[in-house]
């Protein structure tokens, strides 16, 4: 009888995988007007801890040190400001540690995993402004602000997060999580029918499923961990009639001429892609053939490819000419995006309407005016998606998302591993269980809850159950 | 009239539920009453008579450590006793007793009998007495009135019961008796909702009729286990076995040539049956690829010859019936003693529920049973334990309580019913446990004792009992703790051959115990570790709780995290409305559970932490408004 999940020297494995914490949070931050800077803050029990770790000693609350961030190898991270407030004298009422490093998203990226292997876990959206409401840091008249904050940011989060993984790395996720409901469904049907015919738990099967869920999960922890996930950029896609100067907006942007301009309505026919730079964080821009009645079968292919690029995008940029200026077709294209996607409108042509470059708020959104011919007003516009797409104060963003997703997986991988060992080498088949649902756990926050019930549900349907 | 005589907790059924709670609510010193329409069926095991099982055997444990009657009269009524999932790990492993019917509701009478404050009345209940949305009595069939301030109601064999066989079909409840459709209509007048369900039986046969020549033997353990902590093997009746079958390719044909008779798969049946617990011809329709099913043929009881093949419950017409059972090896001459049937009953959407079993809309009324939607002895007792406790806290204006799911079973079952509701007769599985490795059979005193003593509902001699149990675990602990083995020593030396490697640095008895490839009595076949705790109870809690201890405290370590969110109760009538950026779909479910703490709310299915936080953001502007 052998239960104790210990290794084979006997030292007992770590109870809870990283980041299980709960109680200490971290997210990237960075105060509006102050691009270039990255900020991870962290807030909770054990902020003290790890400032300790990462600067490499005790910081003197509320003065703002200049040092290096040092990773679990001792080797330097980042060269930046270090902050910590003792709580309940911070924003949040908790301990308080701020890191600004210079670093980009990359490095921004690897600071956060090294807060994580400290045992502080993403923050969900609005849950710093949370705890700081509920520890009393916020007076009353803010509750609606949080509460705005918390809804829509999550929605708009949790839709762009997923999505703009590209359809590969959600597929692979869908096929992990698959996986591992199938194996559950073995291990709890073995466990709680045990007078059923087979005896699951002694199947060789299990094994080799229970090897393939591991593989499967330290793959795409490995694609994710070569920053492939950042790497990924989000989708910027570009829409609008044809001709209103989307295929010139993309060549600026690119800064190259990749797509052809023709002064011919429906030259792009197909999808176009390119990756640009803001500030170091990887934007992809898609170019899209225009949007209009066509008879034209490729034409039609087109626009079929251009919809589906919205189906994937974190943005939309919608082009068009503000010589003839905001008409019904583009009210109709806006009709058809997917509620809560957002969009940018782009008044083109402004050397021909006399227009100005200036940022306004209109009805349907953000709105810029430029010329993608003579280059003006990109400036503007760049400034602006620097501000929308990039690491945002108190809100949460693709960035932040995606991270609580590789620390997810980093979880279930974990717990996977420790299932596996329980199985193989003590032949331990309720701790096998507890391990699987402790991965199911973390997987369902990036999929959706998948509980007790569905996997009972699953089970009843896989097998003859009962008497 | 009214009958002169006035009582706290009046019990309205006498099955699993109404037992233990008219037991639950005298022990705890209330003026009791227990209402049945027949006293000759207290206790009775109406469909198979088996006690525990896998996640069920669990709840036993549970309602026994809080001195509750079931276990104690398995112990008196079992026939054979098992111990399931005995190779797997103790979170899973579960008693099971098949027991004598007739032993089984003599020792359930005999201790309501005995009960001190108890009180038992013959006669059907047909009505409530409501007063400003609280109960304060009932009305039975000849118009007697009794008042009570509470009023357990256990009827839920079988309420509106319509029972089918072949595409014929009459009224009736559980096997033979009336069903109580008096006031099952009386409580559809009720502001609660009602909804169906379906459940059925297998025929039954007499033993004397089949070869048992041809069937599989399944004897029971060795030794036999014993089901209630305080129980005695010696209390145990003669053992017997049962055996096992199977259907086979011509009893599939057979079964698919009668389907156009078949209630169910002619649409005459409405109500919603279990997944997990097919008829045949559910599990020869849908898993069409299986050639054969197992069939346990168990005797209910020492001096009947009457068996029941669980495995074949059908509500085919009785002429297929008769054929598809004579199709079974060991079954061919089968003398059938009663047909098979499916029966559909009302149950009462559990969502209406607080915690306690209090129902929402009437005070003082509480629910359980089958009446809730639960199928089982075991998930009716648990839930009957918890009501009559709970009617016995209220009559004093004390705070109700009930287990939480890290707690027991019980409150697994409890949370899931009045949180989710169910879609088919629901029954325990440990799939359903979150902290299965905590609620564990062999420590249900270890979690629930302590707390039943306090309520009053367990008594001196059981207390007594684990508080000694309770210290000879620490002492020993202790012990194993604070003493020590050092290498190369004579007693290292022999430990070598035991864990296959040498003590490199010293290690304590406890570090020993820890490891996977030792266990109790190897370690104290060790010289030098003894001696060994001589009950056998002890040491096995010693060697569990070393075992899973990274896994326990994780665990624990869990539930710390869950607390805040446990200790922080939603007012029951908030208006949901004026929460802020709460989706409709979320809002909706809130307002149908509206759950009794914020953890409870977490658990609804679909409500999203982004909602949770959203809750903790009102309550807490509700919270400053009113100071
Ligand atoms: N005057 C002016 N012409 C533009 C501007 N942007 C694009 N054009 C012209 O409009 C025509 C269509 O441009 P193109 O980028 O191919 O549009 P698309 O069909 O939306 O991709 C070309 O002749 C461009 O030179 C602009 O800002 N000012
Ligand atoms: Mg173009």
């Amino acid at each position: 009888m052998v239960y104790h999940p210990q290794d084979r020297t006997g030292r007992p494995l770590t109870a809870a995988g990283p980041g299980d914490d709960g109680d200490t949070i971290a997210a990237q931050a960075t105060p509006p007007g102050r691009g270039g800077v990255g900020i991870i803050r962290v807030s909770g029990p054990r902020a003290g801890a790890i400032a300790r770790a990462v600067t490499g000693k005790e910081l003197s609350p509320r003065q703002a040190e200049y040092l290096p961030f040092f990773d679990s190898g001792g080797e330097v991270l980042d060269q930046g400001i270090a902050l910590f407030f003792a709580g309940p004298h911070s924003f949040t009422g908790e301990d308080v540690l701020e890191l600004q490093g210079h670093g980009g998203p990359v490095i921004m990226d690897m600071l956060l995993r090294r807060v994580q292997e400290l045992g502080a876990r993403m923050a969900r959206p609005g849950e710093f402004s949370l705890r700081a409401f509920l520890n009393d840091k916020l007076d009353l008249a803010q509750a609606e602000a949080i509460a705005d904050l918390i809804d829509s940011s999550t929605e708009a989060a949790a839709r762009s997060a997923l999505k703009s993984l590209r359809g590969e790395f959600s597929r692979r996720i869908e096929a992990l999580l698959e996986q591992l409901i199938e194996l559950r469904v073995f291990v709890e049907s073995a466990i709680d029918f045990p007078e059923e015919e087979i005896d699951f738990l002694a199947d060789p099967q299990l094994r080799q499923r229970l090897d393939r869920l591991a593989n499967s999960l330290q793959d795409v922890l490995a694609a994710a961990g070569q920053g492939c996930l950042l790497r990924e950029g989000m989708n910027l896609v570009i829409l609008g009639r044809p001709n209103a100067g989307k295929s010139s907006l993309l060549n600026r942007l690119a800064g190259r001429d990749s797509a052809i301009v023709t002064a011919v309505p429906g030259t792009t026919r197909d999808v176009l892609r390119e990756q640009i730079q803001l500030d170091g964080m990887p934007v992809n821009v898609i170019d899209t053939a225009g949007l209009r009645d066509s008879g034209d079968e490729v034409e039609r292919e087109g626009m079929r490819r251009a919809w589906e690029e919205v189906g994937r995008a974190d943005r939309v940029l919608l082009v068009f000419d503000d010589s003839t200026g905001f008409g019904t077709q583009e009210k109709a294209i806006l009709r058809r995006l997917p509620a809560g996607l957002e969009v940018t409108l782009v008044r083109n042509k402004i050397d021909l309407s006399g227009g100005d470059s200036r940022w306004r708020q209109t009805d349907h959104g953000p709105s810029i005016g430029i010329s993608a011919r003579e280059g003006l007003g990109l400036d503007v516009l760049k400034a602006h998606l620097k501000q929308v797409m990039g690491y945002q104060g108190s809100g949460d963003n693709v960035f932040m998302a995606r991270r609580r997703h590789v620390e997810a997986l980093e979880r279930a991988r974990a717990a996977v591993e420790r299932g596996r060992r329980q199985l193989v080498e003590h032949g331990a088949g309720e701790l096998l269980a507890e391990e699987l649902r402790q991965a199911q756990q973390a997987l369902n926050e990036i999929t959706g809850e998948f509980d007790n019930e569905a996997l009972l549900g699953r089970i009843f349907a896989s097998f003859c159950i009962g008497k | 009239m009214f009958y002169q005589q006035r009582f706290d907790v009046i019990v309205v059924g006498g099955g699993h539920a109404g037992t233990e709670a008219a037991l639950a609510a005298a022990r705890m010193g209330r003026r009791t009453l227990l209402l049945t329409h027949n006293i000759e069926t207290l206790g009775q095991m109406s469909c198979n008579p088996a006690i525990g099982g896998i996640g069920k055997g669990h709840l036993v444990k549970e309602v026994d450590a809080l001195d509750g009657i079931m276990a104690r009269a398995a112990d008196r009524a079992g026939i054979q006793f098992r111990i399931l999932n005995a190779r797997k790990g103790p979170a899973v492993r579960a008693t099971r007793a098949q027991c004598d019917r007739v032993l089984y509701k003599a020792a359930v009478r005999a201790a309501l009998e005995n009960q001190p404050n108890l009180s038992l009345f013959q006669q059907a209940v047909d009505d409530l007495l409501v007063e400003n949305g609280r109960v304060s009595g009932v009305i039975t069939q000849m118009g007697l009135k009794f008042a009570a301030p509470t009023v357990v109601l256990t009827v839920g064999t079988f309420l509106g019961g319509k029972i089918h066989i072949g595409l014929e079909n009459y009224a009736g409840g559980r096997a033979g008796d009336p069903p109580a459709n008096a006031l099952a209509r009386r409580l559809r007048e009720l502001p609660f909702t009602v909804e169906r369900l379906k459940t059925g039986t297998p025929p039954r046969i007499d033993g004397r009729s089949i070869n048992y020549s041809r069937l599989q033997v399944q004897p029971g353990d060795e030794p036999t286990p014993v089901f209630s902590y305080l129980g005695r093997r010696e209390e145990h009746p003669r053992q017997v076995n049962c055996y096992i079958t199977a259907t086979n390719a011509r009893t599939h044909d057979i079964i698919r040539e009668g389907l156009s008779r078949s209630p169910m798969y002619t649409g005459v049946i409405e109500g919603v049956g279990p997944r997990y617990c097919p008829s045949v011809e559910d599990k020869v329709m849908r898993f069409a690829d299986k050639d054969s099913h197992q069939i346990f043929v168990e005797p209910e009881g020492l001096e009947t010859h009457e068996v029941y093949p669980n495995g074949i419950s059908t509500s085919l017409p009785f002429d297929v019936q008769y054929r598809l059972v004579r199709s079974i090896a060991g079954f061919e001459q089968a003398h059938i003693i009663r047909p098979g049937y499916a029966i559909e009953y009302d149950f009462f959407d559990p969502r209406d529920l607080k915690p306690s079993l209090e129902t929402k809309h009437i005070g003082g009324l509480y629910f359980a049973g089958q009446i809730n939607g639960t199928t089982g002895y075991e998930e009716a007792a648990a839930q009957g334990l918890i009501a009559g406790l709970n009617a016995a806290l209220q009559v004093k204006d004390e705070e109700p309580w009930s287990p939480g799911r890290e707690q027991a079973y019980m409150g697994v079952l409890i949370d899931d019913l009045i949180t989710r509701g169910t879609q088919e007769p629901y029954r325990m599985f440990t799939s359903r446990a979150e902290y299965r490795l905590l609620l564990r059979e062999d420590n249900a005193d270890e979690r629930l004792t302590e707390i039943g003593y306090r309520l009053g509902l367990v008594s001196e001699s059981r207390w007594q009992a684990w508080q000694q149990k309770r210290e000879a675990i620490e002492r020993e602990e202790q012990r194993l703790r604070a003493t020590w083995l050092h290498p190369q020593t004579p007693a290292a030396q022999r430990l070598e051959t035991l864990l296959g490697q040498p003590l490199t640095r010293e290690a304590s008895l406890m570090d020993l115990l820890r490891r996977p490839e030792m266990s109790y009595s190897k370690l104290m076949a060790l010289e030098q570790a003894g001696p060994a705790v001589d009950q056998a109870q002890v040491a096995e809690q010693v060697e569990i709780r070393a075992k899973y201890a990274g896994y326990i405290e994780r665990q624990k370590n869990e539930i710390e995290r869950n607390r805040r969110q446990a200790d922080t109760p939603i007012p029951q009538h908030l208006d949901y409305d004026q929460v802020a950026g709460l989706s409709a779909e979320v809002r909706q479910k809130l307002q149908r559970v509206r759950p009794a703490t914020i953890e409870q709310a977490g658990r609804i299915p679909g409500v999203t932490p982004a909602a949770i936080s959203l809750l903790l953001v009102h309550l807490k502007r509700l919270r400053a408004a009113g100071s």
